[in-house]
């Protein structure tokens, strides 16, 4: 009899505990239990992910191989050639981790989207609608840039089994994005956050891209002309305060901040502290006239060593990404209208920042003198090497093969995926 | 007093000194008839002695008279024994009654019947959930008991095992204190999900996860140095499935039963012992980088060869410090450490109570100078009789360890790594007193700032324990319940002054805290019971509930007023704040019974079901059945050979795994914490997977136990087939779905083994001479993956494939060198590939050569063999052992690659590695030309020129010891003392470049044998005394 009690105890014992094998973690729902409710939630937390997926490298990349950044410290490469052929390769970081961080957001902006969609109509859903169109066309546009011909991927699943897509369907899909962000997106009210403004932007910056001269200028002007925005002084811009001319960038706090572009630059005797990985080489300093207001912000010394000065968070603090601002507007409506009528946005951004018109001659010297701008002007803010590729410079400038024109898709996602191809100037050739 | 264990018996066999001692001790009984029974347990209490019989030959409730006064021990039986057919024989410390007609042969053991003695003299074995004896055990296990001529120093419970044991491979991951190792059990168990051994202390599973609270990002500490190791009595491991499988879900990669020691009847008996220590780091000459002279010429030659090349005009180097000569930072950070141990312990007991309490201190030091452990423990393992069906106990130990850190394994300051990385004329101060700088005045952090400017440290609070209550219904019928756990508290704190490099200039403290416990109920039904035909059954039915449960909160702050303001509460900002929770749980009910006849045949089954929180409810129950059999062949009557018994046993069962798994692994999760600005967000982060299945293993066993002899000469050999199926992984996908990995359950894979073990106790005597040798073989292979033909890489060194070993190296092949530019294929040609470049293997035959089309899997991380031989000499007071541990076929590949770059980076290269470069035609096949800032030799590609032979032959310990004469010591009131010194890793035999091949920075089976220049064994000399009261 005892014997019995002593099983029916241990069977008791037992069928208690089977409850407790449900647990449940503490810092997450599990994603079933997902509702519209936490729609804006979703979206709040695209901002988090939208700005650090990329990483430094996603940021920077178009600075680091432009020609005007070099490595420095104990594997220090002194010409940019050195820097790029070094940096770029199938299985190289920067490369990889931009890769796999703009797929992972698009994952999480498809998914976000989705959700989205099933919210019943109103200004709150188009508005959310607008900053995931936004946000794809954004990390649409980085990755037409470096890698062409890509996947277009609408869906939370399945993106694995998209095949890559035209060179133009892919620009095409950009452009489309930011016009849909343009049309769902509320008006400007903080530069941290989406706009139709900010989606206009872009879109002037796509149409650039594409060649659609007429399309850019028209979208650029709109933008010009907006009374809430005006070029601003750089050091109103890079130092944090109030100022007019960005339209867009990420905050990008501290506790958010997973990317952290000071440190790269500044080097530990900036008094916030940094690693200094990378700097300007002396040409790019040089590049800055006496007079240019932009110089004292872009470049600095820190003891003997030259630094970007953009970012001055240092170790210790963070910086906000520029994504867009006014003063690209002057640039591509000057770009896009060529020597007679793009003269004068042009020779206005220049006064505004210290320097005299310039005149040049043709409509070569007149490209020329725009990127020479976008250089001085947009250093740092991640379009240098994009500029030179688009405009067919790239190798003339810095001394490299034809295919780091285009960046090769990682090595890993070609074996993991039949889907894509690599570009053919990333493949082996028999001589 | 029924079961002696093995490790009296041999220590026994060591010190004892034979009958000439049982004279000293008087033994006083009762002057009244008392049972036999009762008489032996009255002779244990009083003299140590442990008595064995033969119930089937004595009747031990037999009343007897004893003799009228204090008598000697041969006397008292005697007079005991007087009626029977029965004489005692003392042998070491156990007495053994023996039939009267027995002879005693030289070795101290009766020649006559030698197989009932040695049944008498058994080994209780402690298997999961109880203990067997040994002629019942029909599985693999093997059994190490720690001897007293060890002095261990700071290490864990696993590291004992090094080399001792057949099937057991201990791998350290670094020489720093309180380093892990990966212990693997017969090979790979998973890929992913665990493949660390479940350790069962004293009946509790504990958690062999780190000492640290997740602060630290340095190497991690081992949490199984909590584990003192002059408690542990013994070690079991589980090595088969029908041994481990009543584990269940957590035995696949083995299970390891430590056990401490346990009280014994009699007067209070003390054991104290005092070692101390010095260690050091042996063979630095290993990596002598170049002076400033060769520094400049291959610098300068590496710029020439690229300027001639490309045109350039990159500038010479010069040595802007000529006056400074040679600055060593090796020498600055390193230094001969100083250790030292306490230990003592009491053990004693009534009747119905036993105890053993102990106590111990050991202060460390590394040879890196501030690193430092300071750990104290304690221990009470007690127990009782309440009545004669009832007893209950509690063992319960508690520890607390102190350790200063220093920036070592893969962190940007890692000492040792980092020393090797400064021009010859770089210096830790500027002349203004200051510190030198990195990237400003040097390639790389100041270490003597990064040592300076931090207050780093680890404190750990541990308790291991359990208490139970047994009950016995009838001689047969017992039930015991324990409640028993593991609770660990840990604090991390990290401060980086403000003029530290990590300090951001204004002080940094990250301050973590962790609590982890883990609680476990069992309640185990035993019925054991022998029939008179000679059949005995033992069955055991358990149910046992688990629980774990961890939060960490963690702050960083920065900002501080100045360094002596360190706690967070005055920082001027907060970086992070975060806690964090999670939990998991299992349940389990098992059954095992045991069944012998006639001590021939024997036969166990075993059955265990699990169901985890880790998986989802339909997936959530695993089933693990055992079954093994064994057949003492020597037992049987057409067994002639009388100096042989031998056993033969064949086992089968299945194991599961569950570790490594996260807590929430198969839901998928939208996570908090993605917020921006001052608004909360969500982030779907986990994709989850409902699928998520048990990982299984069967695993076969087949082999044999002889002893040859009278035990002169044992051997165990054992033969093994692991099939584990559903393999757990995270495997790589496409980025493009999202996510760059998933877990799932991916294939299947096949571990198969020979183990061999040795043992030999050829001379004994006043000389004796014990030995043992193991050698164990295993071969891995991958036999099932999702798409079959694919390779799976896993991480940048390695690669999965069907039919190659988890572990294979797959990286490009270094060929050797272009002698003449000629040689070049022109795609290379074009990247700037030139005559004294690396000729890698170019596998599709394109002429250029890429990771994707030209890897290849080049040999891999596991050993094909490993073992060890040990032998112990004995003669007079003085003893002598010794510990060989090897290693072969296993391959290190050298992530460091600081010293091997020749131009491509300011690095100071090798001294070895400057002085066989290509110069010229014919200079070299194996070391590439010095080329500036080109990739191609060094950096560009994962390859074989890194990739060596990891074989070694280690002398772990060398010990040479004195026990002094009993007379001269008991004049001093000591019951025994003992002198010894100690060589730990005395000698190295190696092809390995650098200084040790025992070094991992990954402990993850398909990412092993990577060195990243992690801290390699040091050399240690110990001197230590040990006294007994």
């Amino acid at each position: 009899m005892k014997n019995i009690g002593v099983i029916l105890l241990c069977l008791a014992l037992s069928v208690s505990c089977g409850r407790y094998l449900d647990q449940s973690p503490h810092d997450g729902i599990p994603s079933g239990e997902i509702t519209h409710e936490h729609a804006e939630l979703l979206v709040t937390g695209l901002y988090n992910i939208v700005q650090y997926k990329p990483t430094f490298n996603g940021w920077a990349l178009f600075d680091l191989i432009g020609g005007d950044i070099v490595r420095t410290g104990a594997t220090s490469t002194n010409t940019p050639e050195l820097m790029v052929e070094s940096a770029i390769a199938p299985d190289m970081s920067i490369v990889t981790s931009p890769w796999n961080g703009y797929f992972a957001g698009l994952y999480q902006i498809n998914t976000v989207l989705d959700y989205v969609k099933r919210l019943p109509d109103s200004a709150q859903k188009n508005s959310m609608k607008g900053t995931c169109h936004f946000f794809r066309g954004l990390y649409y546009y980085n990755m037409a840039a470096r890698w062409r011909s890509l996947p277009i991927i609408k869906t939370p699943s399945g993106g694995e089994e998209q095949k890559q897509q035209s060179e133009e369907n892919v620009w095409e899909f950009v452009a489309e994005e930011f016009d849909n962000a343009m049309r769902l997106s509320p008006e400007f009210t903080d530069r941290n956050y989406v706009s139709a403004e900010a989606a206009k932007g872009l879109l002037a910056r796509t149409y650039l891209a594409m060649g659609k001269k007429s399309e850019a200028v028209a979208l650029a002007e709109e933008l010009i002309s907006d009374s809430r925005f005006g070029l601003s002084d750089f050091q109103d811009i890079f130092r944090g305060n109030p100022n007019n001319e960005e339209i867009f960038s990420f905050a990008n706090l501290l506790q958010e901040g997973k990317v952290n572009m000071s440190s790269y630059y500044y080097t530990k005797d900036s008094g916030v502290g940094g690693s200094y990985n990378f700097c300007p080489t002396q040409e790019a300093i040089e590049m800055y006239s006496e007079k240019d207001k932009r110089r004292d912000v872009s470049i600095a010394y820190q003891g003997n060593n030259p630094v970007l000065n953009k970012y001055c968070g240092g170790d210790a603090g963070r910086d906000p990404i520029y994504v867009v601002r006014l003063a690209e507007m002057y640039l591509i409506s000057a770009e896009c209208q060529g020597l007679e009528k793009g003269s004068d946005r042009l020779n206005e951004l220049r006064r505004f920042r210290g320097l005299d018109d310039i005149n040049p001659s043709d409509e070569e010297e007149f490209l020329d003198a725009v990127l020479d701008e976008r250089r001085l002007e947009l250093f740092g803010e991640g379009f240098r090497w994009y500029d030179l590729v688009r405009c067919g410079k790239y190798t003339s400038v810095v001394d490299v093969d034809e295919k780091y024109t285009v960046l090769p898709i990682p090595a890993r996602e070609l074996t993991l995926n039949d889907n894509l191809h690599q570009h053919l100037l990333w493949q082996a050739r028999m001589p | 007093m029924r079961k002696i264990t093995l490790c009296l018996w041999l220590i026994s066999g060591l010190f004892a000194s034979f009958t000439s001692d049982a004279q000293d001790n008087s033994i006083l009984l009762p002057q009244e008839k008392i049972r036999l029974s009762e008489a032996f347990d009255l002779i244990e209490g009083q003299s140590g002695y442990t008595v064995a019989y033969n119930e089937e030959l004595l009747n031990i409730n037999r009343k007897v008279l004893p003799p009228p006064t204090e008598s000697g021990l041969e006397d008292t039986f005697r007079a005991l024994l007087k009626d029977t057919d029965m004489k005692a024989l003392i042998y070491g410390k156990i007495i053994l009654i023996i039939p009267l007609d027995s002879h005693v042969g030289e070795d101290g053991l009766p020649d006559s019947d030698l197989s009932r003695a040695h049944n008498i003299i058994d080994e209780a074995i402690v298997v999961g959930y109880g203990s067997m004896s040994k002629k019942d055990i029909s599985s693999a296990i093997g059994t190490y008991n720690p001897m007293e001529l060890e002095c261990t120093l700071l290490t864990g419970a696993e590291a004992l095992l090094q080399g001792r044991l057949a099937g057991v491979n201990v791998q350290a991951s670094s020489g720093s204190l309180s380093s892990r190792n990966r212990v693997s059990i017969r090979g790979i168990g998973s890929l992913t999900a665990g493949n660390e051994p479940l350790y069962v202390v004293d009946g509790i599973p504990i958690s062999n996860t780190t000492s640290e609270a997740g602060g630290w990002e340095g190497e991690q500490l081992n949490s199984l140095t909590d584990i003192n190791p002059d408690d542990i009595e013994s070690i079991q491991v589980l090595k088969d499935a029908a041994s481990a499988a009543i584990y269940g879900s957590r035995a696949t990669n083995g299970v390891i039963i430590i056990t401490t020691k346990q009280g014994v009847k009699g007067a209070p008996k003390v054991n104290a012992d005092a070692s101390m220590s010095l260690s050091h780091i042996p063979n630095l000459h290993k990596l002598k980088v170049s002076d400033a002279d060769l520094y400049l010429e291959v610098q300068n030659e590496a710029i020439d060869n690229y300027n001639r090349q490309t045109g350039k005009s990159v500038a010479h180097i010069t040595n802007p410090y000529p006056e400074r000569g040679q600055f060593s930072w090796v020498d600055l950070v390193l230094r001969t450490a100083l250790s030292w141990k306490v230990n003592t312990s009491i053990a004693g007991g009534s009747d119905r109570s036993k105890y053993y309490i102990s106590a111990n201190a050991r202060h460390n030091q590394g040879v890196i100078i501030g690193s430092k452990a300071e750990k104290y423990g304690i221990r009470a393992n007690v127990g009782t009789d309440i009545k004669k069906w009832l007893s209950t106990g509690i063992n319960i130990s508690a520890n607390y360890s102190h350790t200063h850190l220093v920036p070592n394994g893969n962190m940007g300051t890692s000492i040792l790594t980092h020393a090797l990385e400064h021009r010859p004329w770089d210096i830790p101060y500027k002349e203004d007193g200051t510190y030198t700088i990195k990237d400003v005045d040097l390639l790389h952090y100041n270490l003597l700032q990064a040592l300076n400017e931090q207050k780093a440290f680890n404190k750990n609070y541990r308790m291991i324990g359990n208490a139970f209550v047994q009950i016995k219904f009838t001689k047969d019928l017992s039930l015991k319940s324990s409640v028993g756990g593991d609770f660990m508290y840990a604090e991390d704190y990290i401060y980086y002054g403000s003029k530290h490099m990590y300090g951001n200039s204004v002080g940094k403290l990250t301050d973590v805290r962790k609590a982890y416990t883990s609680l476990v109920t069992d309640n185990l039904l035993n019925y054991k019971t022998k029939f008179r035909n000679g059949l005995a059954i033992d069955m055991m039915l358990g149910h046992s509930f688990q629980q774990d449960i961890s939060s960490t909160a963690s702050q960083t702050g920065q900002g501080f007023p100045s360094d002596e303001f360190d706690v967070n509460s005055v920082a001027a900002e907060y970086i992070d704040m975060s806690t964090a929770r999670s939990s998991w749980s299992m349940q389990s009910f098992m059954l095992r019974t045991s069944i012998n006849y006639l001590d021939k045949y024997l036969m166990t089954l075993s059955a265990r079901t699990d169901g985890s929180s880790k998986f989802a409810p339909k997936n959530r129950y695993g089933f693990f059945p055992s079954i093994s059999a064994g057949w003492n062949i020597s037992e049987e009557s057409f067994w002639k050979c009388h100096d042989l018994d031998m056993k033969i046993r064949a086992s089968a069962g299945m194991t599961g795994n569950q570790g490594g798994i996260g807590a929430y692994a198969w839901q998928a999760l939208a996570a908090g914490g993605y917020n921006y600005i001052t608004d909360s967000g969500i982030g779907l982060m986990v994709q989850g997977n409902k699928n998520l299945k048990w990982e299984k293993a069967t695993q076969y066993n087949a082999g044999f136990d002889m002893s040859a002899f009278g035990g002169r000469l044992t051997a165990t050999v054992d033969i093994y087939r692991k099939d584990t199926k559903g393999l757990l992984y995270n495997k790589p996908i496409s980025a493009t779905s999202g996510f760059t990995n998933q877990i799932c359950n991916i294939g299947a894979m096949r571990n198969e083994g020979l183990e061999l073990t040795v043992g030999s106790d050829i001379v004994r005597g006043e000389f004796r001479w014990q030995g043992s040798f193991n050698i164990s073989f295993v071969k891995n292979r991958l036999t099932e993956l999702i798409d079959d033909d694919g390779i799976l890489t896993s991480g940048s060194y390695h690669a999965l494939k069907v039919g190659e070993e988890v572990g294979s190296f797959y990286m490009i092949k270094m060929l050797g060198i272009y002698q003449s530019d000629e040689d070049v294929p022109a795609p290379q040609y074009k990247q700037g590939v030139r005559a004294g470049d690396v000729i890698y293997e170019d596998v599709n035959g394109d002429g250029d050569i890429d990771t994707v089309n030209d890897s290849q899997f080049v040999g891999s991380a596991n050993p094909l063999f490993t073992g060890g031989l040990s032998s112990t000499f004995t003669w007079k007071g003085i003893d002598m052992s010794f510990l060989l541990s090897f290693s072969y076929g296993n391959r290190l590949y050298q992530t460091w690659t600081g010293g091997l770059r020749l131009g491509n980076g300011l690095w100071p290269a090798q001294e070895s590695e400057a002085l066989a470069r290509w110069k010229g035609p014919g200079t070299s096949n194996s070391v590439p030309r010095a080329i500036y800032g080109m990739t191609w030799n060094s950096t560009k590609f994962i390859n074989t020129r890194y990739l060596h032979d990891a074989s070694y032959l280690r002398c772990s310990t060398l010990s040479i010891g004195y026990t002094l004469p009993d007379l001269a010591v008991r004049k001093i009131g000591i019951g025994s003392m003992r002198i010894y010194i100690q060589a730990d890793n005395l000698f190295l035999i190696s092809p390995y470049r650098f200084i040790d091949p025992e070094v991992n920075s990954s402990l993850d089976a398909t990412k092993m044998g990577l060195d990243n220049m992690w801290l390699p064994k040091s050399r240690t000399w110990s001197m230590g005394i040990k006294i007994k009261l």
